[in-house]
């Protein structure tokens, strides 16, 4: 059945893709399959994106890849879709072997389970034809267990015999022991255990009644569904029949290199609770959006697609029997892993200004109360989805009945927290990018009436990663003010808002299952989750249609950060639409026309693409200086967490935020120096070696260090936070500045302490660099330079007091904005107030540039990022901002429209405003 | 004759004209694709003359080869395979020479057809880059069979694509991003059609 051994080398694999993460991504899936030294021998490839950001596929990459995965076994290779097909077929012609075109084969399977399938009969010594067959089958498991559309897949029904006549025969049964059965990793031993045999083998599991499946086949094994305790009968034909069915018993004696129970499952049913559904938890309360409401602007931008419908899908908490409790423990501390990455990836797509919510999520994973409290039940006898569910409802009431609204909105953030984890536990739960099949009918519709406070951030003409302030809600009727000073553009049409969703015809029974590569769509569901809206890219959606709106705003805050057009409280008729209707939005103006006629396409269309000229013209000239029309140089920073990668290639002219937060966070004991330099240097080689501002470890009392004990406070954003902290723990920030030391005498670094008050703070913080210098012996770094964050009030209006003694000041104007408003962006109810944009901080931006002398003045809060904010920022004397990656091009882009001289004039008059919508309205005269 | 300067500059005439046309590429895409044409071209021929500038090529061969390879790996979108491998397959025809003949021109230029054929399987009327470019090279031919010029005939063959790129508007979609809009695809010009006329017209400005 199968060629080939484990000594020869192994068929090579490339994955393309138009995008480099999921490229990557898919192929460290398919590693995970690969063990021991027959899976070191495989090579997997990747050739995806543009770049790291450019979705697209380039042929010459491709051509390189199969040149590199190719070892002489030949390579097979995956693609997604479109252009990744056609540039794997050119990059056959471009090989520069013509004989290795003869060894490539190009395989139609889906690329991740194509890839996963490809890696294990690889790694078994199967050939090309033999890899690519079983990367073809490689989504049948997923057929047999979701039901597949039209027929089974062959391999999961019963069927005849494919072991042929004559030869010899052998037999043998065995009992599956690993505790969630014949799951994809002992299957994967399994199908590679046999392949260096000549000798056809099949399986089938009387239980299930499934089989007989080729035993070299990972889908065919997998489709068996054969449980702990089921038995499997094994027959094999072939000159070494034999050597394979006992090789095969004797892997399942071993129990497939999984620890089988050492107990009896404790058969303790938990008792099903329902945690509800996570949109309508999260847009409790406030009014119904009635049509009259009309939609808001929520991100800017505009998308024109067919309606795709997304239904939130329930938590139900199964009615499942508990597993041994060590494996429950395991799955509970897996899930919490995954929750963890998701809540981590979600934090780095967030502005800086949501990052903290999601950091306190994360402490939340870590919450002693809430996991030991799940790891109790587990040891009670609960499954872990039982577990964690009722843990998680205890955390809730508790913090809801406590007095204090702070710590009461604390329970929203445990619910959704809490529903993470439980995702994760479920693992068939529904993401977006599951094809949206409605299952039950109308019960689906989403129960949520609405939201009481949408954000309705409107910025600029559609910067992908410039939310500005939320505005207060708009009323009915009244346009949001457009703010742009650089795109007047013509009205959309003629007056009223859009009527919402006028009566759908009747929705089709069933969407037909959508093909994987289908035109980004608009997506209209009731409402999205952080973790939901995080995970949506502008490849697969064009704009998205809330008929409520997040209570919280993040699923807003997050769209715009990705650059995804979007209306929200666009009321619940939306959810009545027929799948594909025509949609096109404007998310600057908050526009929603259904159907829209071939003109407003064309108005519509003629804007996407004056934006996406924009956009191009700024990422060409990303290089390139930023200098105003009148020559003044401001210089544009990229603000980087733990991704620093993620700051390559952007253009940036130094990192001008590093958070080095993230080196301390989710672990028991702080990072040593070695391993702060490590991280800092890598930074700096992100950067290529331009400057890099490490900020010092900027934590309070709302995330919390196991390793730094601190007293509970009221509202730790008031208490013990930032250089207040370590000015506490001496030891910690002696590390941290022995580190930032060592790496400034490698490449240009800057010292940057946050939440400094008063002078005398800076003198002590002054003091430990010179104790830190001093230790490493090698003098002051050439290049290194000091400065503070501006956040505090009384920081901006003393600056004069801090000028002499640092090279920079930089403002944060997040926390400037809250201090200075007195007013949470966490908090729906007053996140309106807290606007940058407001005249009081501006004044404040403004003492800062008078008081800084001959020290420089940056920007690295959200503010910066608004290129419509550019001209108000550089015309108050600011000279550096910094921003997140996606923005550095189109500030500098932005920056290049400014004329120096007519931006202090404007600034000037923003001083004078008397509010935020004032402000507003001078950024969009025209220019 | 047709020299290979003559045919470079033919390549920056085109590379203007899409840069030119990048908004209406991208407004006809974004009614029926994935709105990138427009930037995808101009980014991808923008950066084939930055690469003919940096080393201008000595054959014919040499510079749609370098052409190809340049949109092969910048446009990104399926365009870039298409028109690379139009370019490559062009570039192979015509051979590592500084002169080309009409016969020659038309002979290459068929073969890069071919390629495009090859790459994407289009069919006549599936609303395609191969609409205009097949009428356009029959027209050619068909010219230059009759003894007319190469700059007469290429003027034919562009009249040829304009009529082929307006035939699109009513076609349903059978190719690409667009063949997933079914039915709304129809009363749209296709872009890849539109810029495929570009391309022929750009040759009849220059090769005249």
């Amino acid at each position: 059945m199968t060629e080939g051994s484990t000594g020869a080398p192994a068929v090579g694999l490339v994955a393309v893709s138009h995008s480099r993460a999921l490229g990557e991504a898919a192929a460290a899936l398919a590693r995970e399959m690969l063990h021991g030294p027959a899976g070191e021998a495989v090579r997997i490839e990747v050739a995806a994106g543009l770049d790291a950001t450019t979705f697209g596929t380039d042929a010459t990459a491709v051509a390189e890849a199969i040149t590199a995965a190719d070892t002489g076994a030949g390579v097979v290779v995956l693609m997604d879709l479109g252009s990744a097909v056609l540039s794997a077929e050119l990059a056959l012609e471009l090989l520069d072997d013509p004989t290795a075109r003869d060894r490539v084969l190009l395989c139609p399977a889906p690329l991740v389970e194509g890839l996963v399938a490809a890696a294990v009969a690889a790694a078994g010594g199967a050939d090309r034809p033999g890899v690519a067959a079983e990367a073809a089958a490689g989504a049948d498991a997923k057929a047999a267990q979701l039901g597949p559309v039209e027929a089974a897949p062959e391999a999961a029904r019963p069927g005849p015999s494919g072991l042929g006549e004559g030869g010899a025969e052998a037999s043998g049964t065995f009992v599956v022991t690993p505790p969630h059965g014949l799951h994809a990793r002992p299957a994967a031993l399994l199908v590679q255990a046999l392949q260096g045999f000549d000798a056809r083998v099949e399986l089938r599991a009387p239980r299930t009644g499934r089989g007989p499946v080729p035993a070299a086949s990972l889908t065919g094994v997998a489709s068996l569904d054969a449980g702990a305790g089921d038995e499997i009968e094994v027959r094999a034909r072939g000159p070494q029949a034999r050597d394979a069915v006992d090789a095969l018993l004797a892997l399942a004696a071993e129990g497939f290199g999984e620890a089988p129970p050492t107990t009896a499952p404790t058969a303790a049913p938990a008792p099903p609770t329902s945690t509800g559904d996570a949109a309508a938890g999260q847009a409790a309360g406030g009014a119904a959006f009635g049509q009259e409401s009309g939609p808001l602007p929520a991100s800017p931008g505009i998308a024109i697609g067919p309606a795709r419908l997304h239904r939130a899908v329930e938590l139900r908490v199964p009615d499942e029997k508990a597993e041994d409790p060590a494996l429950e423990r395991e799955r509970l501390d897996r899930a919490l892993g995954e929750a963890r990455r998701t809540v981590a990836a979600v934090r780095d797509a967030a502005p800086a200004s949501e990052a903290a919510i999601f950091d306190a999520h994360l402490t939340m994973l870590d919450d002693p109360a809430l996991v030991d409290a799940a790891r109790d039940g587990i040891a009670a006898g609960s499954a872990a989805p039982a577990a964690w569910a009722a843990a998680v409802d205890a955390a809730e009431r508790t913090l809801a009945a406590l007095p204090g609204e702070y710590l009461r909105a604390r329970a929203a953030d445990v619910r959704a927290v809490g529903d993470e984890v439980l995702r994760a536990l479920l693992t068939s739960s529904s993401r977006l990018a599951v094809p949206d099949v409605p299952t039950r009918g109308t019960e689906a519709t989403p129960r949520e009436s609405g939201d009481s406070a949408p954000r309705v951030g409107s910025s600029g003409d559609e910067p992908p990663t410039a939310p500005t302030a939320p505005a207060p809600p708009a009323a009915p009727t009244a346009p949001a003010p457009p703010t742009a000073s650089t795109a007047p553009g013509p009205p959309i049409a003629p007056t009223a808002p859009a009527p919402p969703a006028p009566p759908a015809p009747p929705a089709p029974p069933a969407e037909p299952v959508r093909e994987p590569g289908s035109p980004p769509a608009v997506l209209v569901a009731a409402d999205l989750t952080p973790a939901e809206a995080a995970v949506l890219g502008p490849e697969a959606v064009a704009g998205v249609v809330l008929a409520g709106g997040s209570a919280t705003g993040h699923a807003a805050i997050l769209l715009r950060a990705r650059g995804i057009p979007a209306v929200v409280g666009a009321g619940p008729a939306v959810l009545d639409l027929a799948p594909g209707t025509p949609l096109a939005l404007d998310g600057t103006t908050g526009r929603l026309v259904v159907d829209p006629s071939d003109e407003v396409r064309s108005v519509l269309g003629a804007r996407l693409a004056r934006r996406a000229e924009q956009e191009a013209t700024a990422r060409a000239r990303a290089d390139e200086p930023a200098r105003t029309r009148d020559g003044t140089d401001v210089l544009v920073g990229v603000n980087v967490g733990a991704d620093a990668a993620s700051a390559a290639g952007t253009g940036a002219d130094l990192a001008g935020l590093v958070r080095t937060e993230f080196l301390f966070l989710d672990r028991a004991a702080p990072p040593d120096v070695d391993e702060q330099e490590a991280a800092y240097r890598a930074v700096a080689e992100a950067l290529g070696g331009r400057r890099i501002v490490l900020r010092t470890l900027d934590v309070g009392g709302d995330k919390p260090l196991p390793y730094v004990p601190m007293p509970a406070e009221a509202n730790p954003f008031l208490g013990v936070r930032g250089l207040r902290l370590a000015l506490r723990r001496p030891d910690l920030l002696a590390d941290q500045l022995r580190a930032i030391v060592r790496t400034a005498h490698a490449t240009p670094v800057s010292v940057m302490f946050p939440m400094v008050s008063v002078p005398a703070e800076l003198h002590a913080a002054r003091a430990a660099l010179d104790e830190a210098i001093a230790a490493e012996g090698r003098g002051r770094p050439p290049g290194l330079e000091l400065g503070i964050m501006v956040e505090v009030p009384a920081a901006a209006l003393t600056a004069a007091a801090f000028a002499p003694h640092v090279d920079f000041l930089s403002i944060g104007t997040n926390d400037l904005t809250q201090y200075t408003l007195a007013a949470e962006r966490g908090s729906a109810e007053v996140a309106a107030l807290a606007d940058p944009l407001s005249p009081a901080v501006l004044r404040l931006v403004d003492a800062t540039c008078r008081g800084a002398g001959s020290a420089t003045v940056a920007v690295c809060g959200e503010l910066a990022a608004d290129p419509a904010a550019a001209a108000l920022l550089v015309g108050l004397g600011v000279r550096e901002l910094s921003v997140a990656p996606p923005a550095v091009a189109l500030v500098k882009e932005a920056v290049r429209g400014i004329d120096a001289g007519e931006a202090a004039a404007l600034a000037a008059r923003a001083l004078a405003a008397p509010d935020p919508a004032a402000v507003r309205a001078l950024l969009a005269e025209p220019g | 004759m047709t020299t290979q300067d003559q045919l470079s500059a033919w390549v920056r005439e085109f590379a203007r004209q899409v840069t030119e046309h990048r908004d209406e590429l991208t407004a006809l895409d974004s009614a029926i694709g994935d709105a990138d044409h427009g930037a995808n071209m101009a980014r991808g021929m923008g950066a084939a003359v930055e690469a003919l500038d940096a080393s201008p090529p000595a054959t014919a061969g040499a510079v749609f080869k370098l052409v190809g390879m340049t949109l092969v790996s910048k446009v990104g979108g399926a365009s870039g395979p298409l028109y690379g491998t139009l370019f490559l397959r062009f570039g192979t025809a015509a051979g590592e020479v500084t002169e080309l003949d009409a016969a020659g021109f038309a002979k290459a230029f068929r073969a890069g057809l071919e390629g495009v054929v090859a790459r994407g399987r289009p069919e006549a009327g599936d609303k395609t880059m191969y609409d205009a470019l097949a009428p356009a090279l029959d027209a050619l031919d068909e010219a230059l069979a009759a003894g007319t010029s190469l700059g007469d005939a290429l003027r034919s063959a562009s009249a040829a694509a304009d009529a082929g790129r307006d035939a699109t508007i009513p076609m349903l979609a059978r190719k690409g991003r667009a063949s997933y809009l079914g039915e709304r695809s129809v009363g749209h010009q296709d872009p890849g059609a539109t810029s495929a006329a570009l391309l022929v017209a750009a040759a009849a400005a220059t090769l005249g």
